[in-house]
């Protein structure tokens, strides 16, 4: 049996009134996998969590932890352990008591708790905290305090919804930095809901992508990022320009139909094409490149490591990531170019 | 912490501020509250205490005097001291039932979607909008024999005749809790609305049963509220005199009772402002216990 998954999730599926939540979502996490659930607001991810939790009941589907059916059971009988975006620490608990009350319910002898709540806390790098209440806590220590309560009962599944996302930019980076560490060492096995792409990316050994509740690609990071699925995956993971063109017998004009200067190494087919390239992808002054686009400069923005040039070729508006200044003023017409490997065409 | 606390108080007095300003201050601030609670409830204590010492000679209302007749007449008064174990379990048996229902209450719409929530607050505030005599009028027409109690339980078929629940201990103990119950909601409503919803989830993740979520989360939670909640309704339900003795029994003799009695009845003032005062001070001893009970670990001090 050491092949079993942790968690497998068959064909799950539930709808609120109208509103499809989650659709037809097949999942199968490995023992020690951290996958991550990524996808716009109201994409399905947290009700993806909460039916995992037996928060939710699913209308269809199976779902499986360690190789056994858990949807008919309720969520205190399941073997997972969820950490809140909020925390949802107990306010009238100690801290100590807060990362015990799972080992209480679970029924571990008195003299085990001590030690491993001890444990638990030490992992999280908050000993010396325990007499303390959540109020008397930070935001980024609460979500420790979470961590260590659900990780020190060890389930099968650790169930995270985004618990970084009510923190700071540089708190969640090291908070995130921290559960991979943690993930590395202990070898847990999770899944993790986020909107932050950089997180997913980071963080998962796999990374589901979910649009209106189904699962859209489920892949390594490089993979869904190199090679996205579809073009939905493609604008979600990731900066890029959107180039909307009509092609008519080799020649290019923008969705208003004036003509752009726009060459491409391997013609595409007349009709309404949407071309996308990554800003980093972008190459100023560079007309010997296979696909080219002569555009003008509009303005500049500065983001600290690049700068970031804007341009416009008739209706199309793409920006271009450079690092250090270029010879051209606002106005000025630019070879824009990049190569075949570094674009995607839909239609 | 013992870091902050340095830094606080290093830069906080600010140094021209004199001593006395800065003591007077919270004075200052609080004198409004403080005023109003002097002119509206401290005086007329006073003036009752004062009141309880005179005496009462040939049915004059009173005659100024310095004498402690009146308490030491309490305390061989056989009718006193049945009405003060009248009153307290009265009061008792209403408020832990007005704790009960209102806490069951409070709970289902804190726990239900938002949409039924503003049905569920106006239905609690209706009594409060009618009266206690309009709703004593309404208890008559409930409890006697031809009331709407006795036809609604022999037309359901679970008694054969006809009965009245009308001045019975039990008509009034309801009274009560239908007095009191509005309040009580109200504020553990309040209690409930400062909860995290997600504990309960948090707790049901951990591997605990619904029963040992609300023992061992819920139920810590709303100490505090259902502290206040029991001792509002107590004070209301001690306090209170029209609908006990307008639903109990005639023999039914509340301290309210034997105060209005004193008062109307036998025009002795000094007595019934004794009784008064022994009441307010009894009153004030439960809340003190009840404080006590329920101040060591809430939800605002934990
Ligand atoms: N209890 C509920 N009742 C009705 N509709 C719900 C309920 N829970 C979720 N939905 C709907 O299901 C859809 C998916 O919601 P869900 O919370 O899973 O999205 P999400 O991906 O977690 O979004 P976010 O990033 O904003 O948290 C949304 O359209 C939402 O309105
Ligand atoms: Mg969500």
């Amino acid at each position: 049996m050491a092949d079993t998954s942790a968690l497998e999730l068959d064909r799950l599926r539930r709808a609120f009134g109208g509103v499809v939540a989650v659709d037809d979502v097949s999942i199968d996490v490995k023992r020690g996998e951290f996958v991550t659930l990524l996808g716009p607001s109201g994409s399905g991810k947290t009700s993806t969590l909460r039916l995992i939790g037996g928060f939710e009941k699913p209308d269809a589907g199976a779902i499986r932890i360690n190789g056994g059916r858990v949807d008919h059971l309720p969520a205190y009988q399941r073997d997972t352990a969820t950490i809140f975006q909020t925390g949802a620490l107990f306010p009238h608990k100690t801290v100590a008591e807060n990362v015990a009350y799972g080992l209480r319910m679970r029924g571990v002898a008195r003299a085990d708790i001590a030690p491993r709540v001890r444990q638990a806390l030490d992992i999280v790098r908050l000993a010396g905290f325990e007499e303390r209440y959540p109020a008397q806590m930070s935001g980024g220590q609460k979500q420790r305090v979470a961590l260590a309560r659900s990780m020190v009962v060890r389930p099968a599944i650790l169930l995270f919804d985004e618990p970084l996302s009510a923190l700071d930019l540089s708190l969640r980076l090291q908070l995130r930095a921290e559960i991979k560490r943690l993930h590395d060492e202990i070898g847990f096995s999770a899944i993790y809901v986020t909107h932050d792409q950089g997180e997913a990316m980071a963080m998962s050994s796999r990374v589901a992508v979910m649009r209106s509740g189904r699962i859209e690609q489920i892949d390594r990071p490089e993979k869904v990022f190199g090679e996205p699925a579809s073009e939905f995956v493609y604008t979600f993971i990731g900066e890029s320009c959107c180039l909307k063109t009509q092609m008519a017998s080799g020649a290019a004009a923008d969705a208003d139909g004036a003509t752009i200067d726009l060459r491409l190494a391997n013609g595409l087919a007349d009709g309404d094409w949407r071309l996308y390239v990554r800003p980093s992808r972008l190459q100023i002054d560079r007309a010997d490149l296979d696909n080219r686009l002569k555009a003008r400069l509009d303005f500049t923005e500065f983001l600290g490591d690049v700068h970031r040039y804007h341009f416009k070729a008739g209706r199309i508006e793409l920006f271009v990531d450079h690092q250090g200044a270029i010879a051209h003023r606002p106005g000025d017409l630019v070879d824009i170019g990049w190569r075949s490997a570094d674009m995607v065409a839909y239609r | 912490m013992s870091g902050a606390s340095e830094t606080a108080a290093l830069d906080s007095p600010a140094p021209r501020r004199t001593f006395w300003s800065a003591a007077l201050m919270p004075w200052l601030l609080m004198s409004p509250a403080l005023l109003i609670a002097i002119a509206f409830f401290g005086l007329p204590i006073l003036f009752m205490g004062r009141m309880s010492f005179n005496a009462h000679i040939d049915q004059r209302f009173y005659v100024p005097d310095f004498t402690w007749d009146n308490y030491a007449a309490m305390l061989t008064d056989p009718t006193f001291r049945n009405a003060i174990w009248t009153t307290a379990r009265l009061a008792l048996i209403s408020s832990i039932a007005t704790v009960i229902i209102g806490y069951a209450f409070a709970m289902l719409v804190w726990l239900k979607p938002k949409r039924w929530r503003l049905a569920f607050v106006a239905l609690a505030l209706c009594p409060l909008l009618i009266s206690e005599i309009s709703i004593i009028f309404g208890w008559w027409m409930f409890f006697p024999k031809n009331g709407l109690l006795s036809y609604a339980l022999v037309s359901s078929g679970l008694i054969t005749d006809k009965i009245s629940l009308m001045y019975t201990e039990f008509a009034a103990f309801v009274g009560l809790t239908y007095v009191t119950l509005p309040f009580c909601f109200f504020i553990l409503l309040s209690i409930f609305d400062g909860i995290d919803k997600k504990v309960l989830e948090a707790s049901a993740d951990l591997g605990a049963a619904p029963l040992r979520t609300f023992h061992e989360v819920l139920l810590p939670l709303t100490k505090g509220g259902i502290a206040a909640a029991f001792a509002q309704s107590f004070i209301w339900a001690v306090g209170t005199y029209a609908t006990p003795s307008a639903l109990g029994p005639d023999t039914l003799w509340t301290i309210g009772y034997l105060i209005q009695e004193q008062m109307l009845g036998k025009h002795n003032w000094p007595r019934a402002a004794a009784f008064s005062i022994v009441l307010t001070v009894g009153v004030a001893i439960v809340m003190m216990i009840i404080r006590m009970l329920s101040s060591k670990r809430t939800a605002l001090n934990g």
